[in-house]
């Protein structure tokens, strides 16, 4: 797994390459507590680029969604398709995030 | 058929991964099957690090795959507690987000993933055996 970040405006933008699971999901738990470690802040994490994801990685994401409501912060989905989407829609957990299409959509849905 | 034996730690879960990936390789298996076996394997081998253990000591927990009859095989022997994952209850995947539970969907996942799932326990050794079609 490897984690891009970029900042537009107010917006941190947070691009995960490869796969989600219990080896990796340590580093992207890091990355999203930092992330959200303020109050009322905006992240987006794009998932496009990711090949699969674990339990492992939904409760590092759940958390983060559960953080953010508790902080007035916004934390936004984009790029989720394919064998990913799919297993969203498993864990019945499409409902559970803010989830957009692309990432200029992920963008203004932070905003 | 190939074979792997790793020790009880998580960093030891990246031989598998890149062992399953090659095998998916020499086997021209769709990255969509071979996904759906990296999560099932992930949620498994969590499972038997973090729970079948009382003691501190390691463990050898072994993996081996083979392909027959269009069907991806998965074997996985472990000498931990008796646990058989097919007799655990679906989690609730239907509450909203701050009633929701952060685990509990990985066995879930391997059932719901895999085409067949299978238990046996045999001396002091749990057999798991997932299976997933090649050609749908």
């Amino acid at each position: 797994m490897d984690l891009r970040e970029e900042k537009i405006g107010e917006v941190s933008v947070v691009g995960v390459t490869g796969r989600i699971d219990s080896s990796t999901a340590p580093a992207l738990e890091k990355r999203l507590t930092e992330n959200l470690g303020a109050a009322q802040v905006r992240v987006v994490l794009d998932l496009s680029r990711l090949e699969y994801i674990s339990s492992a990685g939904f409760r590092i994401l759940l958390l983060a969604a559960k953080r953010a409501d508790e902080t007035g912060s916004r934390f936004v989905l984009c790029g989720v398709g394919g064998k990913v989407r799919q297993l969203f829609d498993l864990g019945g957990f499409l409902d559970l995030f803010t989830i957009v299409g692309a990432r200029e959509d992920g963008i203004a849905a932070a905003q | 058929m190939v074979e792997i034996a790793i020790v009880n730690r998580g960093s030891e879960f990246a031989r598998v991964v890149a062992l399953l990936d090659q095998f998916g390789k020499d086997h021209h298996l769709a990255p969509e099957i071979i996904a759906d076996m990296h999560v099932a394997l992930d949620e498994v081998l969590t499972n038997i690090t973090k729970y079948a253990y009382t003691d501190n000591a390691e463990h050898e927990i072994h993996i081996r795959f083979r392909v027959l009859d269009n069907v991806l095989e998965a074997v996985i022997e472990d000498d931990g507690m008796p646990f058989n994952p097919l007799t655990i209850p679906p989690p609730d995947i239907s509450s909203p987000l701050r009633d929701r539970s952060v685990g509990g969907v990985g066995i879930y996942f391997v059932a719901r993933l895999m085409d067949d799932v299978a238990y046996e326990r045999r001396g002091d050794t749990n057999y798991l055996i997932l299976s997933k079609k090649t050609n749908d």
